[in-house]
Parts: structure tokens; C-alpha cells; sequence
């Protein structure tokens, strides 16, 4: 009996018992969280600086170094930042939002197409699907400004739309396959010997059944058209001119006015920043599970 | 309801390199319950998606009463294919497939509602059917928040609903344990039975197959290796592999040699039954295999007959023994019925000369009608 508690109370020891870190594992923390610090320094004190610039009047800007805090709190830079960039955000926020919509609804209806229907050369569609997402834009905007030209959508919030609708869709429809490949097939079977055909099914079953997925691959077709240049500047004339082009003009207008482009910058960055706070754990879950599925 | 007629249908994954059903045909009658038994691979749950109108078979023709659903090979306006969605079918997957993201309420009415049926009619039918199956308070639950035992009622429930003309089960009970199994199978049985719907149900478990079915479809590799009532398939197998089959524990084989009036296995003799010599006078000095249930062994009260057994183990069942006997070096089991285990180790068997299968060894085809 005694041996038997004097056995437990060893057991417990061992249990409690914590190990103490050899002196040269401590050094190499130490090591690891000051070089972790400084890349945090690095990659934060430009941002650092642009928050505290935007808030800056254009006179302190040029006196004081732009990680200084500014001495006098001021909207200045924001207000005229807005003046400018006002119209061209309405533009890239439906060039963005409509955009966005299209692509996710091609990709999402050739996804479904692709993952969850034999039919021939499946294959062969999907593999110009995905090497449509490896086409270099830059090899075919000559072509395209001909195209959209002749469309008359050149410096049209539509032309805009169509462009991003139809590039984005490749990409969408490469991810939205993974998602879509969980959807067990016996869900399918039985919707349709519940009496639904394949759009019915696609409605009732597949959508509802992936709005997670559909939520990620739209916030990620948000952020690449809100943050797009290239189509932006070659398509998108004075009127439909995207607020990316409108920064990049900031620049070149306002020499020196550091306030205002970094206020600009900040305004750009705003919504994305916003969706990736509020949406990010539906991103990581839905980046995760389609990862799963395509390994 | 309707019957269910299967002509000449053959089923191919490779576009005819081989086959995975090779010219099935079947009729099963209007209200049956058929079951379609067999080892894993043998194509019982292709022919279930062939009727569901799931798979399209390479040639045949499936008829649900005098209406064509599947007509396939024939050329020109001969080819008919009829959805599935338009076959009036239910079926429940071994998966259950309940849709997620639905309350079972609305998984039970997803078909009816598809059919536009009014909404009286659609929460009369789901009401109906919840307290026929005593799911009644899971009605508003979605499907991640059941048990699995629920889950199958629900999906049971789902198929009853519609009233369809043929009720498809791809082994349904798969996913439970033992006891819920038994359970669900006396109130499927019962289900079919008040409804009278022509049920197809796919299973390799024979028991299932034994206890549900009016009709039983034993299938190996693409091909029906016999068809029948639960006892005929058991009483009088029409070879080798039926006979393996079906019962627990599995019947025992034993090579034999016809001499004069005996089967000689080596270890032991039996005198042929009078019965018997008219079916073995063609295998006259020619081997053929015996097999003898387990069930069909009892200890013998006389020499005559009597087979030598030496007992290896025991196995209590609560109603009898499971006793592992070596005959010669043959391991045998044999069911006892009695009270208490024999204590001997050495037993003297006897068979039942009334219930002895003889088969060819060479086709493996019954030899005694």
C-alpha cells in the first residue's frame, strides 16, 4: 500500500517536473525574436510613416522626418486626397464589386461543370483553364485594346468589367474546382433522384453547400481588381479612370505633396484591409479546405 | 408501384474491354422485396444505378412495368433513356447523402417540393412519415447535429416520402452498429411491407439477405449465380459459391469419391442415400465435392454413418456451440444445439443424409436436385 502511494507521488513529480531549457536554446530565442523584431520594424515603419505623414500638413511634411508623429493632427491631406480620388473609387469599386460577381459566377458555373459532370475532353478544359491563369496580361493587350475598341467599351466602366470578368474567370474557376470536390457525389445522385436537374442542382445543392468557398475566391477576385493597374491604364480612359491610376497621377501632379499621396494610399488600401479583418477566418478555412482537396 | 423487368443488360468502364455486368436478366414483381447480394465487385450496386438511370448501361433494356426507362445498343429511335430524375424512384445511399445545409423537415420535403406538390399535401406526407419513423422531434435539427442511427431514418424517411414506384436501398444499414442494424431492418421489412413498394436493396450481408428479402439475387463477378426465395437459395444452392455464401458459419466442402454405394472423403464414409444414387451413378469413381452445413452435423447415437471428430475449440453462441472439430486434418465446424458443450474430445458425428449438397468439383454446378 505505502509503495503504492509512494509511487503515485512519483508519478505525479515526473508529470510536474518541467524541463529547463539548456542555456544555448535560450541564446538562440533571444536570437530568433530580435531578428523576428526587426523584420517587423522593417516591413512596419513604412507604414508607420504613412499613417503619420497622412495626418501631417503639408509645411510639417517637408520639416519633420515622415516615422515623426505629427504635431498637429490634420484631416488636410484626406480631404484633398478625396477631391481626387472621389469619382475614380466609385469606378474601381464597381469595376471591382461587378467584376468580381462575374468572374465567381463563370468560375463557379465551369467549376461545377468541370468537377461534378464527365463529359468529353473535360480534361482538356481544365487544363486551359489553368494555363489561361499562367497567360502573362501584358502578351495580349494589344489585341485586347482592339478588341474593346471595337466593342466601343474603350474608357467604359463596362469595358472594364467585361475584361475582369472574363481574365478573373480562369482563375476562379481553378479554385472554385477544388472547393466544388467536396461536394460528395452521392449529394448529387440524390438531388437528382430527387427530381432536379443540373441547374437545379447547382442552385440548391452546390451554391449553398460552398459559400464559404464562394465568399474566399471573391474577396480574393476583389482584392487583385481593386489593386489592378495594368488593364486600368490601358483601358480605362479619363472617365473610367480606376482610383490605382488616379493615385499614380497624385504622384505626378502634386509634386511633393507627400500628405495628400499618402493619405491617397491609405483610402486605397482602406477596404481591403476591411475585408481581410472581418473575413479572414473564412479565408483561412476555405484557402485550407481547398488546399486538402487538391492535394 | 410497378414491376421491374431487366433484358440482356450489360455494363462496361472501358467501352468494352471487359465487363462489369455481363447480360443480366431479372424480373422482379410488382411489391417484391429484392435483394441483390454479393462479395464486393460483383456488380450488384451497378445494376441498382443502371435502374436509377444514375449509370448507363453499354447494351439491354430496363423496363419499370410496360414503360422502357433504359433501352441501350439499339440503334437509330430504338435508344431510350429516361432521367432519373423522371423515373419516380427513391433511393437511400449508404452515405445517407442528406443535404447539409437543410433543416430534415426540408430534406424530407425536397423532393415534393421539386414536384411542386401543394404545401398541405407536402407537411401531411412529412408528418406522416417522421412519426412512422419516430423522428418527429428531429424535424427542425440539421443534418451535423444527428446521430447516425438518425441520420438513416432521415434519409429512410426522405425516400418514403414521395410515394415512389421503386424504393432503392445501396446497403443502407452499412454505417450502423449491430444492434440498430437489427432494429432498422424489422421496421424496414415492416415499412415495405405496409406500402407494398417494389424495394430493390443492395447488401453483401447475408443475414440481411436472408431476413428481408422475398426474392434474392446472388451475383458474383457480372453474373447471377442464382436467384430465388431466401430458402431456396439456402436449401438447395445451385452451386459451390451459393452454397459458401450463404449461411454462418459457412457450409463445410469436403472432396469425396463415388465407390460402389459410398462417398469416400479418406477420413470418412458415408453410405450414399437411395435418393442420391440416380444423380452420383454418372459420377461412378469419380470425385465429387460434399458440403454439409454446420447446422446439418449432430452427434451420432450409432456407428452407422458416424464420422470421427477430434473437438479443437468451442465457441459458446448463448443458444448453442460453435464446435471446431478436426476431421482427419480438415478443420469443421458444426452448430450444437444442445444444452451444454460435450465434454469429450474425441465426438462421433453424424450428417443429415436428407440435407447432403453435391457438386461437381470441375463446373462446381449442383450435382442433387
Amino acid at each position: 500500500m505505502q509503495n503504492d502511494i509512494a509511487r503515485s507521488k512519483e508519478a505525479q513529480q515526473a508529470q510536474t517536473v518541467r524541463v529547463k531549457p539548456r542555456w544555448h536554446m535560450t541564446v538562440l530565442h533571444i536570437v530568433y525574436y530580435l531578428i523576428m523584431i526587426a523584420f517587423l520594424v522593417f516591413y512596419m515603419l513604412p507604414f508607420w510613416g504613412t499613417v503619420m505623414t497622412s495626418f501631417k500638413t503639408n509645411s510639417e511634411v517637408m520639416t519633420t522626418t515622415p516615422i515623426m508623429p505629427p504635431r498637429q493632427w490634420t484631416l488636410e491631406g484626406y480631404a484633398s486626397a478625396m477631391e481626387e480620388l472621389g469619382q475614380p473609387l466609385m469606378t474601381s469599386l464597381l469595376v471591382t464589386l461587378f467584376g468580381a460577381a462575374g468572374s465567381v459566377f463563370l468560375g463557379s458555373i465551369c467549376a461545377y461543370g468541370l468537377s461534378k459532370w464527365k463529359f468529353r475532353f473535360n480534361n482538356v478544359f481544365f487544363i486551359a483553364l489553368v494555363a489561361a491563369t499562367y497567360l502573362p496580361f501584358q502578351a495580349i493587350l494589344i489585341p485586347l485594346l482592339q478588341t474593346i475598341n471595337a466593342l466601343d467599351l474603350y474608357d467604359n466602366v463596362w469595358g472594364l468589367v467585361l475584361v475582369h470578368t472574363v481574365f478573373g474567370m480562369p482563375m476562379c474557376t481553378v479554385m472554385m474546382r477544388g472547393y466544388y470536390a467536396d461536394v460528395p457525389d452521392a449529394l448529387i445522385r440524390q438531388a437528382m433522384i430527387d427530381g432536379n436537374g443540373v441547374w437545379q442542382i447547382y442552385r440548391k445543392i452546390v451554391v449553398p453547400n460552398t459559400k464559404i468557398a464562394t465568399i474566399t475566391v471573391f474577396v480574393f477576385q476583389c482584392t487583385s481588381i481593386w489593386n489592378e493597374m495594368l488593364f486600368a491604364l490601358v483601358l480605362g480612359g479619363y472617365d473610367s479612370k480606376p482610383a490605382t491610376i488616379a493615385l499614380n497621377e497624385l504622384a505626378g501632379t502634386m509634386a511633393a505633396e507627400f500628405n495628400v499621396q499618402m493619405a491617397g494610399s491609405l483610402i486605397l488600401a482602406l477596404p481591403v484591409l476591411v475585408l481581410y479583418i472581418f473575413m479572414g477566418k473564412y479565408l483561412i478555412s476555405g484557402q485550407m479546405s481547398g488546399a486538402v482537396t487538391a492535394s | 408501384m410497378a414491376s421491374i423487368q431487366i433484358k440482356d443488360m450489360s455494363v462496361s468502364y472501358n467501352k468494352g474491354k471487359s465487363y462489369v455486368l455481363d447480360k443480366l436478366n431479372l424480373d422482379i414483381k410488382d411489391g417484391e422485396f429484392c435483394v441483390f447480394l454479393g462479395p464486393s465487385g460483383c456488380g450488384k450496386s451497378t445494376a441498382m444505378h443502371c435502374i436509377a438511370g444514375l449509370l448507363h448501361p453499354a447494351s439491354g433494356e430496363i423496363r419499370f412495368g410496360d414503360t422502357v426507362m433504359t433501352r441501350a445498343g439499339a440503334k437509330g429511335r430504338d435508344k431510350i433513356f429516361v432521367p432519373p430524375q423522371e423515373r419516380n424512384i427513391a433511393m437511400v445511399f449508404q452515405e445517407y447523402a442528406l443535404y447539409p445545409n437543410m433543416t430534415v423537415r426540408e430534406n424530407m420535403s425536397f423532393a415534393l417540393k421539386t414536384k411542386k406538390a401543394p404545401k398541405d399535401e407536402i407537411e401531411k406526407r412529412v408528418s406522416y412519415m417522421a412519426q412512422m419513423l419516430s423522428i418527429e422531434q428531429l424535424l427542425d435539427r440539421r443534418p451535423a447535429e444527428l446521430s447516425g442511427g438518425q441520420r438513416q431514418r432521415v434519409a429512410l424517411g426522405r425516400a418514403l416520402v414521395r410515394d415512389p414506384q421503386v424504393f432503392l436501398l445501396d446497403e443502407p444499414l452499412g454505417n450502423l452498429d449491430a444492434k440498430l442494424r437489427d432494429q432498422v431492418r424489422y421496421e424496414l421489412k415492416k415499412i415495405q411491407l405496409q406500402l407494398g413498394i417494389t424495394t430493390i436493396y443492395v447488401t453483401h450481408d447475408q443475414t440481411e439477405a436472408m431476413t428481408m428479402a422475398d426474392h434474392i439475387v446472388l451475383m458474383k463477378d457480372g453474373h447471377i449465380m442464382q436467384q430465388g426465395t431466401p430458402n431456396e437459395l439456402y436449401d438447395h444452392p445451385e452451386n459451390e459459391f451459393v452454397a459458401g455464401f450463404l449461411g454462418t458459419p459457412q457450409i463445410n466442402i469436403f472432396s469425396c469419391e463415388v465407390r460402389d454405394d459410398v462417398l469416400d472423403a479418406g477420413d470418412f464414409r458415408l453410405r450414399i442415400p437411395q435418393e442420391l444414387r440416380a444423380s452420383l451413378a454418372p459420377y461412378a469413381g469419380k470425385r465429387v465435392d460434399l458440403g454439409i452445413r454446420p447446422s446439418d452435423f449432430e452427434l451420432a447415437s450409432s456407428q452407422e454413418n458416424a464420422i470421427a471428430a477430434h473437438v479443437d475449440s468451442i465457441e459458446p453462441l448463448g443458444d448453442a456451440y460453435l464446435i471446431y472439430v478436426r476431421i482427419g486434418e480438415k478443420v469443421v465446424v458444426f452448430k450444437y444445439t444442445g444444452e451444454h458443450a460435450p465434454q469429450d474430445r474425441e465426438l462421433l458425428l453424424t450428417a443429415n443424409m436428407k440435407k447432403l449438397h453435391l457438386f461437381d468439383p470441375q463446373t462446381q454446378e449442383r450435382i442433387n436436385q
